[in-house]
């Protein structure tokens, strides 16, 4: 009523609204911030780390020069250090096991030259894993000690065909033949984006391989052959308590002329599954060739391999060798492999003493 | 009664000269802002001064970095980051490939396989400017493998040209040349190229390098990978845009080649786009394990209905048709496919190798294969070694046929010459005789007759006549 003509006055605001102001936005910046770096790294630290490599418009005029790789001088020999080979480790994980990540970073061959490849199933469990997987990796990489030269963590385009990974349903022999069709179609967008120009090694680690030797890498390519798997076992308790281990892998065997006869019987599509006592193949197991002598590289030619622990050359995989995610003459994923490797000239071997330790569900 | 003048009063609105009563109309200067205004004033300064230099410790302490990119709306990522750079996520489920993949900016892979390609390459490069694609989502991928002449050295000459152009719309996303020799026995030029003999191993050694050019280039980010033979001729400026649009897992126009007129106009070229025939069926039964059927050759008939010998120059190029085998000219396919690991068989795969044999596997591994029969693109036409010496005959007589045209022409020509010589001589002779008679009709008139100038005449007439008929022998 009172109010004089001319512009409008604003009204004082109280110095105690303005401190509101300003604690109310430290806190959001605060939640901001901390949940983008902790609490949901699966999207948000994603975010950030592919936000290189992942193109938007903003890239469009950059002009990139012209890169060249001659893969002639890519070496693949005995003596992958001093040739200073680069490896490619893959690792197809459903869950992540502590002890599995502690073995790897204990691997002996120089990490610098050593890329690591993950691929994660889309669903809860996944999730999960990505998150632990993720805070050891940000753990490592920044170490410069035992820092890996790359890594790349991938997640599947398509469902895992079952809900459960548990040890009882995974083995049940019809649900092999969908389980390990996206096995292998894992496997093969995992190996297909990740095998760079001068890669030389393919090392195939599986995610629950808790134990190896800390000289696999060198071990196995010392071999110089193609393909070469060592034997896959479990560390156990007995009854008595006391620790033993078996035979764990049973995808690594020579052909029998039974299972060849099985074979020539069956429909294209039909499979020839291993350690099924409804089929018996009677093919010669690695895991039961262990030998007395307990000589370490004794070799032994394989005409299946098991995917648990599998170091490949990089050509074989060049060439196209990959794990057929159908029957490919009654076998599918790391046996289908072994096969079609076989039919592009390259030979599988084993090694039944040297031994790799799978975790103990 | 109150007075209506009284003298502290304004009568005519303007105060008195000597009233001691203080206006509220007047104004008055404040003498100095008040003492909590200022104390206000100085507390906004701190504050900003508080916030500037927090801005400004973010920049500087690293591990701060999530507040920068709250503050700066993620327009200053922290890739700086030494851990991040060693790092990628990648999420395969944002890399399906659409129908409109343009829009989502999803990335395409072009290989090109190369070998002894250098006449080609300018061709392919026009053929690269005109793509209508945007060009910074498509990654190029060469393997040049066993070449003995320059390709290589133009192909980078080419690239770094393409790469610099003014026009900011040319450059293309990463590139990447892959070296690799094969020790290839076989020689590409066209006779032993699709010599049957030669096929198998041919196709084989095809196969292997085409493996190793898209493992090594293959990337998480690409949602389709297309493959295009460097000698294709004519091909529409917006054929990624075209295939993409039928959003099929693994799709192929139809191939033509462009013929001289005498061997028909045109012809169909790429005959490994096919469906699968009862009789192909039959006959790779009989086989032996790593024999391989060829396609376009009589010593496999296989009655297959081939996508080239469908084509209806005005059939709808929409008009899409199963396949089972696929030809390699000009393939586009998601790059799931290559992902779920279907390749291009360097071993009799179900007795196909190469393209025939991928799309075999894409086949078993469920995926779409299509090809478009009214859509074409041309091959360029390479004589065969028959064309050629056909060719070479057909020159021959044509640079006979116009030998003898031009002879003809420069008869007719001389022929004309002469003819117009004559005439002139007439012409000549006629006035001169004219002039005689006048002359001599003149003397006549004047002295009588002499019997000399006819004579003269009728010689000149003579020696014209054997001058004609001299020029005819030369002739």
């Amino acid at each position: 009523m009172a109010r004089p003509m001319g512009p409008v006055r604003l009204r004082r605001t109280n110095p105690v609204t303005v401190i509101i102001g300003i604690v109310l936005c430290t806190f959001i910046i605060y939640f901001l911030s901390n949940t983008g770096s902790s609490s949901r790294p699966t999207t948000s630290k994603g975010r950030s780390i592919n936000s290189k490599p992942v193109p938007k418009s903003n890239l469009a005029h950059i002009r990139r020069d012209v890169q060249r790789f001659n893969l002639n001088h890519v070496t693949i020999t005995k003596d992958p250090i001093a040739n200073r080979e680069a490896v490619l480790i893959l690792t197809p994980m459903a869950r992540f096991y502590q002890d599995y990540w502690d073995n790897l970073l204990k691997l002996s061959y120089p990490h610098e030259l050593i890329t690591l490849g993950f691929i994660i199933p889309k669903n809860k469990e996944g999730n999960a894993a990505t998150t632990a997987l993720q805070a050891q990796i940000a753990k490592t990489q920044k170490s410069s000690a035992n820092k890996f030269r790359r890594v790349i963590i991938e997640r599947q385009d398509f469902d895992p065909p079952l809900a459960s990974q548990d040890e009882s349903e995974r083995h049940k022999m019809e649900n092999q033949k969908v389980r390990r069709a996206a096995m292998s179609k894992a496997r093969n967008s995992l190996l297909f984006t990740t095998l760079g120009p001068d890669t030389s090694w393919v090392l195939w680690l599986d995610g629950d391989i808790v134990e190896t030797p800390p000289t696999l890498i060198q071990d196995l390519a010392s071999h110089d052959k193609p393909i070469i798997v060592p034997n896959c076992y479990q560390r156990y308790k007995d009854d008595a308590g006391k620790p033993a281990e078996r035979a764990y892998d049973f995808n690594s065997w020579q052909d029998s002329e039974t299972a060849q006869e099985l074979a020539s019987k069956m429909a294209p599509d039909d499979l020839l599954l291993e350690g099924y006592e409804k089929l018996p193949t009677y093919r010669t197991l690695m895991a039961y060739m262990e030998l007395d002598d307990k000589e370490q590289g004794a070799e032994v030619p394989l005409d299946g391999v098991g995917g648990t622990a599998l170091l490949v050359r990089a050509d074989v995989h060049r060439d196209g060798a990959m794990f057929p995610p159908f029957p490919f003459y009654h076998l599918i994923e790391t046996e289908g492999f072994a096969k079609m490797a076989k039919r592009l000239g390259w030979q599988a071997t084993g090694l039944p003493n040297y031994k790799v330790y799978h975790y103990n569900e | 009664m109150m007075s209506r003048h009284h003298s502290g009063a304004y009568a005519n609105g303007y105060p008195r000269p000597n009233t001691f009563e203080i206006s509220p109309h007047r104004f008055q200067p404040r003498a100095s802002t008040p003492a909590t205004r200022r104390r206000r004033k100085l507390l906004v300064r701190v504050a900003i001064a508080i916030v500037v230099a927090g801005l400004f410790a973010c920049f500087v302490w690293p591990g701060t970095a999530s507040f920068v990119s709250i503050f700066s709306l993620g327009l200053l990522s922290s890739d700086t980051d030494g851990l991040l750079d060693t790092v990628r996520y990648y999420d395969l489920s944002n890399v399906q490939g659409t129908a409109r993949g343009w829009e989502r900016e999803e990335r395409i892979l072009l290989c090109v396989p190369l070998r002894d390609a250098e006449p080609h390459l300018q061709m392919m490069f026009s053929h690269l400017r005109n793509l209508t694609y945007p060009h910074h989502l498509i990654d190029l991928a060469f393997l040049v493998s066993d070449s003995k002449d320059r390709t290589l050295d133009v192909l980078i000459e080419r690239l770094e040209d393409q790469q610099a152009d003014e026009d900011p719309k040319q450059p293309y996303g990463e590139i990447s040349i892959i070296e690799k020799d094969f020790g290839q026995k076989v020689n590409q030029d066209v006779e032993s190229r699709h010599g049957f003999a030669a096929q198998a191993s041919r196709r084989k050694l095809m196969a292997q390098a085409r493996n190793w050019l898209l493992s090594a280039t293959l990337r998480p980010y690409h949602s389709w990978v297309y493959w295009r033979d460097v000698d294709v001729e004519t091909a529409p400026f917006t054929i990624l845009e075209d295939l993409m649009r039928h959003n099929k897992d693994i799709i192929v126009p139809n191939v033509w080649r462009p013929l001289p007129d005498w061997l028909g106009g045109e012809q169909p070229y790429d005959l490994n786009s096919w469906q699968e025939s009862e009789t192909a069926l039959t006959l790779a039964d009989t086989l032996d394990e790593d024999a391989v059927i060829v396609e376009g050759y009589a010593e496999y008939a296989t009655w297959r209905p081939h996508l080239a010998y469908l084509r209806d120059p005005y059939g709808d190029p929409d008009m899409e048709m199963e396949i089972d085998g696929v030809g390699g000219v000009s393939i586009l396919a998601k790059a799931k496919v290559f992902r779920s690991g279907c390749h291009f068989p360097a071993f009799s795969f179900e007795k196909h190798a190469e393209t025939e044999g991928f799309g075999k596997m894409a086949k078993r591994m469920g995926y779409s294969v299509v090809g478009l029969p009214h859509y074409v693109i041309w091959h360029l036409y390479e004589p065969s070694v028959d064309d050629i010496k056909h060719m070479e005959e057909m020159e021959k007589e044509r640079v006979a046929k116009e030998a003898e045209e031009k002879e003809k022409a420069e008869k007719e020509k001389k022929i004309k010459e002469q003819f117009s010589d004559t005439n002139s001589q007439w012409e000549k002779d006629k006035t001169e005789i004219q002039n005689l008679a006048k002359e001599e009709s003149k003397k006549e008139a004047k002295a009588g007759g002499d019997a000399e100038k006819p004579d003269s005449k009728n010689t000149k007439k003579e020696s014209s006549g054997t001058k004609d008929e001299a020029k005819k022998a030369e002739s």
